[in-house]
């Protein structure tokens, strides 16, 4: 019986592994395909797909859009999520739990929700510029992610350490850069990592807020793929997983893979 | 050993390729206390996972009142064990806990409720029936973790360091109190500990462990006194213990050479044997001029510990095998760090091993 | 009362959500119940007495009811194979679980559409086994929705179950052995509630999380599977109703802020007992 449990949970485990990863590992093969269609298993080999990456019109530029976007988004999120992360740590802020739990609500919310009322708050402020809709829009995005992080490993971190390396001979900001800066970086970077992949893949957002011009990657993709399916979508998909390896391998060299669980 | 409650015999258990129980063997009388005794990694709490069934053998088998349990599940052994920090279920409350293992051997609930009652009165638990248990103290978390194990009157009774989740005064009194309320419930018993303090309270027997094998079994008394070997001279208690060379054997005693002085104890070894002489601390006197049957050395004190009742004097000897420790009741005075001093202790009471 | 100035630090942070989400939350709701004369439930009425919207949210239901099942089954004994795993494996397994939550949706679901194509790889996987004759038609259909959304979904019903299943002491089941439990037993009186606390998680955010979906149903049914979400989008995009776009983004909103209310309120009581 006590096997038997082992069996099927240890069969569930491979089960939900390879069922996560086969719409994901399937899409490499096919963007080396040298057939225009998506038939499996992929016929030859060849890297027109990518090539045609540079020539489909819009998709470099939304890529280009997407990541100025998610970087911006980023950086002010750090900002306002760090300052907002050390006023309810250290100091005293009215209703601490609350506010924590506000400031990470956009988490828990529907995203197409968000965008519909993005949308319309803008245009009852008369703001029609889809540049800065998007940046707005994604900052809110964006700052849960940095405040879980930076909250996590400041309220991990032992403030003692600090008084510690003050005794040490080191003066108070010293005693910050040296002792408190390692110690909650991993936490840092690892929330902006999260936060910069959650804005460059983010959809129902914004596709409230996009224009003609002004499009993010994922929405251009999507109307690719309503438009002329072919295996250059299964290119990008494959640079997109790529990149999104890379920074969990980064993430992993930083602060251990089982600390950055999202929920 | 006609009496033979548990029997362990020939105990062989592997992890990948560290043995940590290597062919042992086992007898504990019905009603008899025994405590395992050994450092971490000596494998008395996989001896004791082992009787408790939740690890398997390798070789050889376990037998409770002349039944083989080996290939039994732990849950068909009625084995009770109280765990290390008592793994009590969170979820439940006192009575919950306390009448879990009735419950599960399907005991109805109207003959469980009288039974968890005597149980919770037994440990003096009854008014906290139905609080949770993650709001108890420590010592009241053993109680609880007792009154599980013995309410489903288990064969047997493991317990797995039992006081080392309490603070030191606690430890003493609960010793003292569960040795009493065991005895008066007439369970057999084996603990497993790493202190040997507490082997020495609350044990018939000890069985001093090291690497898989019981180094010496033996009542407290007689481990203190007659260890079988410098690994279990050293474990249980301190002593002084110097290294040296045998010059002269005969009649059952040899004479040994050792850096402070010749020292004459009951033993057989061949002339140049090398070998520790060792002495209990408390053995030791300082006197001159001592009666006869006494070995006497001259020593200088390196350190100087009062302990209350008793003093310690460390003595100044070079690192490595010679090791001084002696007790006196009373520090005489004009004695500090620096003072040489005599010592004299009986020739009866001096041990000797063969060297490491 | 003096301030604090370190407590002001949270002001911008604060401040901007309350400006650029909170407002604009609050606007919508608000819009939902203002007509052009004055205050109205006319979007409501639309949309609660339509049997049509009534039956999309029924749909909507009933799509993150079998997803959050579905997940639940799936990931629940996966959890705690996931926690058992020893050291280098644990961490590799789950990197394996947590890599596609971080894949675009996007890629997830144009991936999905080629494992099921006619000429995708579980056709040419069945047909290679002789399991099948002619390729079946996969996409397009109901089972391949909830397989979808189900795939998607997942991590978020394995992690916090996992989360809570590693934590849990391995004496307990030790225990309850050496009490005479049999393994059934001290799973259903032991293992099971102690690890409530990451259901009730996990199935609140599946839920939550798959009510509100949209990419993945539109990508792999179309229009012929309508969810609120998808209304919703329609309604403010191609119909330009707001009204009713409103009303049902507030039933939406109603929906998920009671599913996550409701497992705190769980939560709370399962971690006083």
């Amino acid at each position: 019986m006590e096997r038997l449990g082992r069996w099927l949970s240890g069969g569930a485990l491979a089960l939900v592994i390879l069922f996560l990863l086969l719409p994901i590992l399937v899409v490499i093969p096919v963007s080396f395909t040298e057939a225009p269609v998506f038939r499996f298993p992929p016929e030859g080999f060849s890297l027109q797909w990518y090539e045609k990456i540079g020539r489909v019109d819009g998709l470099l530029g939304a890529i280009g859009l997407s990541a100025r976007l998610a970087l911006l988004a980023t950086v002010i999120s750090l900002l306002l999520g760090t300052l907002c992360a050390i006023a309810l740590v250290r100091g005293v802020v009215p209703g601490a739990a609350a506010v924590s739990a506000f400031m990470l609500s956009p988490l828990m919310l529907p995203g197409l929700v968000l965008g519909i009322a993005m949308l319309q708050a803008l245009r009852e402020v008369g703001l029609r510029d889809a540049w800065w809709s998007l940046l707005l829009a994604h900052v809110v995005i964006t700052l849960p992610f940095v405040m879980r992080t930076v909250l996590a490993s400041l309220s991990l971190f032992d403030f003692g350490m600090v008084d510690a390396a003050r005794t040490l001979g080191c003066s108070y900001p010293v005693a910050l850069w040296r002792v408190l800066v390692p110690n909650i970086l991993p936490g840092f970077v690892s929330g902006a990592l999260f936060a910069f992949i959650a804005s460059f893949d983010n959809y129902p957002v914004s596709m409230f807020l996009v224009d003609v011009r002004t499009k993010t990657l994922p929405i251009q993709l999507l109307n690719y793929l309503e438009i002329s399916p072919d295996p250059t979508l299964a290119a990008v998909s494959t640079c997109l997983i790529a990149l999104t390896v890379a920074i969990l391998l980064l993430c992993d060299r930083l602060v251990g893979l089982r600390r950055l669980a999202p929920v | 050993m006609n009496d033979q409650h548990l029997a362990v015999r020939g105990a062989s258990k592997r992890f990948g390729t560290a043995s940590v129980l290597d062919d042992l063997s086992l007898a504990v009388a019905r009603g008899e206390f025994v405590s395992l005794l050994g450092p971490s990694g000596c494998g008395k709490t996989t001896l004791l996972r082992c009787i408790a069934g939740l690890l398997r053998l390798d070789a050889g088998s376990i037998a409770v009142a002349g039944r083989d349990i080996s290939a039994l599940p732990a849950h068909r052994r009625n084995v009770g064990v109280v765990f290390q920090n008592y793994a009590l279920f969170p979820h439940l409350t006192v009575a919950q806990n306390i009448g879990f293992g009735l419950r599960a051997q399907g005991v109805p609930a109207a003959a469980a409720a009288p039974r968890i009652a005597e149980a919770l009165a037994l440990v003096r638990m009854a008014e906290f029936a139905d609080r949770p248990v993650t709001a108890l103290s420590g010592g009241q978390q053993q109680r609880v973790a007792v009154a599980r194990a013995l309410v489903v009157r288990p064969t047997l009774l493991l317990l797995d360091e039992p006081f080392s989740a309490l603070d030191r005064k606690l430890r003493e009194t609960m010793q003292v109190e569960l040795k009493h309320l065991l005895r008066e419930v007439g369970i057999t018993a084996i603990f497993v500990t790493h202190d040997q303090e507490e082997a020495l309270v609350v044990s018939d027997r000890i069985a001093v462990m090291n690497a898989g094998r019981i180094e010496q079994l033996a009542d407290p008394a007689t481990l203190y006194q007659r260890p079988a070997s410098l690994y279990v001279l050293d474990f249980v208690g301190q002593s002084m213990r110097l290294g040296g060379t045998v010059s002269a054997a005969g009649l059952g005693e040899v004479t040994v050479e050792t850096r402070l002085g010749t020292v004459r104890a009951p033993g057989a070894f061949a002339p140049g044997s090398r070998v520790v002489v060792a002495v209990r601390p408390e053995a030791v006197t300082l006197t001159e001029t001592p009666p006869g049957g006494r070995n006497t050395l001259a020593a200088r004190v390196s350190e100087v510990s009062f302990l209350g009742s008793r003093t310690q004097l460390h003595l100044d000897l070079p690192a490595g095998e010679d090791r001084g420790v002696v007790e006196l009741p009373r520090l005489p005075p004009g004695i500090g760090p620096g003072s040489a001093v005599p010592l004299a202790f009986p020739i009866a009471d001096t041990m000797v091993f063969p060297a490491a | 009362m003096k301030r604090d100035p370190l407590g002001l630090l949270a002001l911008p942070g604060v401040g901007y959500l309350a400006l650029v989400f909170l407002a604009p939350l609050l606007l919508l709701l608000w819009s939902s119940v203002r007509g052009p004369e004055g205050w109205t439930l006319d979007g409501y009425v639309r949309l609660l007495g339509d049997p049509y919207y009534r039956g999309v949210i029924a749909a909507s239901l009933q799509l993150a009811l079998i997803t959050t099942g579905g997940a639940l089954l799936l990931g629940y004994p996966a959890a705690f194979a996931l926690a058992r795993a020893r050291g280098g494996w644990q961490v590799v397994l789950f990197a394996l679980i947590f890599l596609p939550l971080t894949v675009s949706i996007i890629v997830k679901s144009f991936g999905w559409g080629i494992v099921l194509r006619r000429d995708g790889i579980l056709n040419w996987a069945l047909l290679n086994l002789g399991l099948i004759e002619r390729p079946v038609r996969m996409i397009f259909t109901e089972g391949a929705l909830y397989a979808g959304m189900i795939n998607v979904f997942l991590p978020f019903m394995v992690l916090p179950i996992f989360a809570v299943v590693r934590m849990l002491d391995p004496r307990l089941p030790d225990a309850a052995a050496t009490l005479g439990a049999s393994p059934w037993f001290s799973f259903r009186r032991v293992t099971l509630p102690l690890s409530l606390p990451g259901v009730v998680a996990g199935v609140s955010l599946v839920f939550s999380l798959s009510v509100a979906a949209y990419v993945t149903p539109s990508l792999l049914m179309g229009d012929r599977y309508m969810t609120m979400s998808m209304v919703m989008a329609k309604a403010f995009l191609n119909l330009r109703d707001w009204q009713l776009g409103a009303a049902m983004a507030a039933v939406l909103l109603a929906m998920a802020l009671a599913v996550v209310v409701g497992a705190a309120a769980l939560q709370r009581r399962l971690g006083g007992r």
